[in-house]
């Protein structure tokens, strides 16, 4: 029997779609080229964020967020979601009058934040440097374990009867002669559908060009640094990040860096963030490493003595107004995207695959999509 | 195999044992970075020095494959654990 939808791509948003899809009853093979979680998914950091802009990233993450708490009740084994909150630290006294507006215009939007100041941030967290301007906390922002939320959602979409087909690439998508979707390429054979979810991330041109749908998506690499097991006294909040991180991350060229702060369950800091072009190259540069490290030093003196034990880079789709592309493509029937998360994956993943569940399946969507529409970026070279 | 290598430790540094890993190998974990995102083994202090060649004999005796055979796993910077303040300060790339 062939399958109602093929999903190509087995990290959190791919996997998302099979399960979702699969709860709703559809027929899904999910494609994988590598194995589940070995791409992006297993490269990033634990922070289920609410307050990213613009305001359509800030809805995707709220309502993920909220799938996440049900997720932990579903899926077939831990994934290690907590609200932890998160604080954001702003370390120049130049900056705090425009971050006290940022703040505000959150609050005007209903997101529960609230400012602290220098003094409230020592005594939240007196390992934090003393001469940082203040920051803002974030009680319902949350984290997740990357790696188990990815093979949660892919094994519970198994159980579901989705089948979840690893090692295997999608090598071409065929056509009728009137544009329709009929089948799927890899080089195991030819697998008849007509319908087909592109979550390939950073691969996600490729299978786009597949059908000659154009997608404005680039690899850009992200490093990180893992830590020796802490005590959880070192942070009590477990997520500690720069202000303005991802504005900062994707200011100028070369390589852009942002302290990144997160304890995960096991103890371990993962200490982030970088970001560069760098094609891809998904190896970790050591003056990268270096810099990223000075940056989180210089927000947490009390990590000089600690030891890193591990660093990887990943490379985050990016897509260029910071937006996720998700749902139906308009010049291909039966052709859908969901890619373009850059560092959100992790956040958006779930919302992704509901969204794309509800359009495939004809419900209605939890929220609007016309925003995450990839013809958004032809009207914008239009205007 | 006796029932007793089940507990038998295969990780020390993340406490992972045998049984463990084969359930992961039996759930289709064909790999050691596979086996390592399943069950932590190899993600602790020593990055699998002690582990490695462990895994790698229990992932060649439950699949079938040579141990020769079996992709090595992702090994980046540090090699050994490093101070963050040393790993902070300018040097020769």
């Amino acid at each position: 029997m062939y399958p109602d939808v093929v999903v190509i791509g087995g990290g959190i948003v791919g996997c998302a779609c099979a399960y979702y899809l699969s709860r709703a009853g559809a027929r899904v093979l999910l494609l994988e080229k590598g194995a589940v979680a070995s791409g992006t998914s297993k490269a990033g950091q634990s922070h289920v964020v609410l307050w990213e802009q613009p305001e359509i990233n800030m809805r995707l993450g709220r309502a993920s967020r909220l799938l996440y708490e049900q997720l932990s009740a579903e899926l077939p084994f831990d994934i290690e979601y907590r609200q932890t909150g998160s604080l954001a630290i702003v370390e120049k006294a130049e900056d705090w009058p425009a971050f006290i507006e940022s703040v505000r215009a959150l609050q005007a939007l209903d997101l529960n934040c609230s400012l602290l100041s220098s003094d409230e941030l020592s005594y939240l967290e007196p390992n934090l440097a003393r001469d940082l301007a203040g920051g803002a906390s974030f009680p319902e922002d949350g984290q997740v374990n990357p790696l188990y939320a990815t093979l949660a959602l892919a094994e519970a979409a198994k159980r579901n009867r989705a089948v979840i087909q690893e090692r295997t690439e999608v090598i071409g998508i065929e056509r009728s002669r009137c544009g329709a979707l009929t089948a799927v390429i890899t080089p195991a054979g030819r697998i008849a559908t007509d319908t087909v979810v592109n979550a390939a991330g950073v691969w996600s041109p490729e299978v786009g060009r597949m059908v000659g749908v154009e997608i404005p998506v680039k690899p850009r690499r992200g490093h990180i640094v893992v830590t020796e097991t802490l005590s959880p006294d070192i942070i009590h909040c477990k997520i500690i990040l720069a202000a303005g991180y991802m504005q900062t991350l994707t200011a100028g060229g070369g390589v852009a860096l942002a302290a990144n702060i997160q304890q995960t369950r096991s103890g371990n800091l993962l200490l982030g963030s970088s970001r560069e072009f760098a094609g891809f190259d998904w190896s970790v540069s050591y003056s990268v490493l270096r810099d990223m490290v000075a940056r989180n030093l210089r927000f947490l003196p009390a990590l000089q003595n600690v030891h890193a034990i591990h660093s990887y880079a990943g490379l985050r789709p990016y897509s260029p107004d910071l937006v996720p592309i998700i749902g139906k493509v308009d010049t291909v029937d039966g052709f859908y995207l969901a890619c373009g998360h850059e560092g959100a994956g992790i956040t958006m993943g779930p919302i992704s695959g509901k969204l794309i569940s509800e359009l495939i399946t004809g419900q209605e969507p939890s929220l609007p999509t016309g925003e995450l529409s990839l013809s958004r970026f032809e009207q914008r070279r239009n205007d | 195999m006796a029932e007793v290598d089940k507990d038998l430790l295969i990780c020390r540094c993340e406490e992972v044992a045998q049984g463990e890993i084969e359930a992961a190998i039996e759930e289709g974990a064909s790999s050691l970075n596979e086996i390592k995102r399943r069950t932590r083994a190899g993600m602790g202090l020593c990055q699998g020095k002690t582990c490695r060649r462990l895994v790698e004999r229990i992932l060649a005796e439950k699949t079938g494959q040579k141990p020769g055979d079996i992709q090595p796993s992702t090994h980046r910077p540090p090699v050994r654990p490093v101070e963050l303040q040393a790993l902070a300060t300018p040097g020769e790339e």
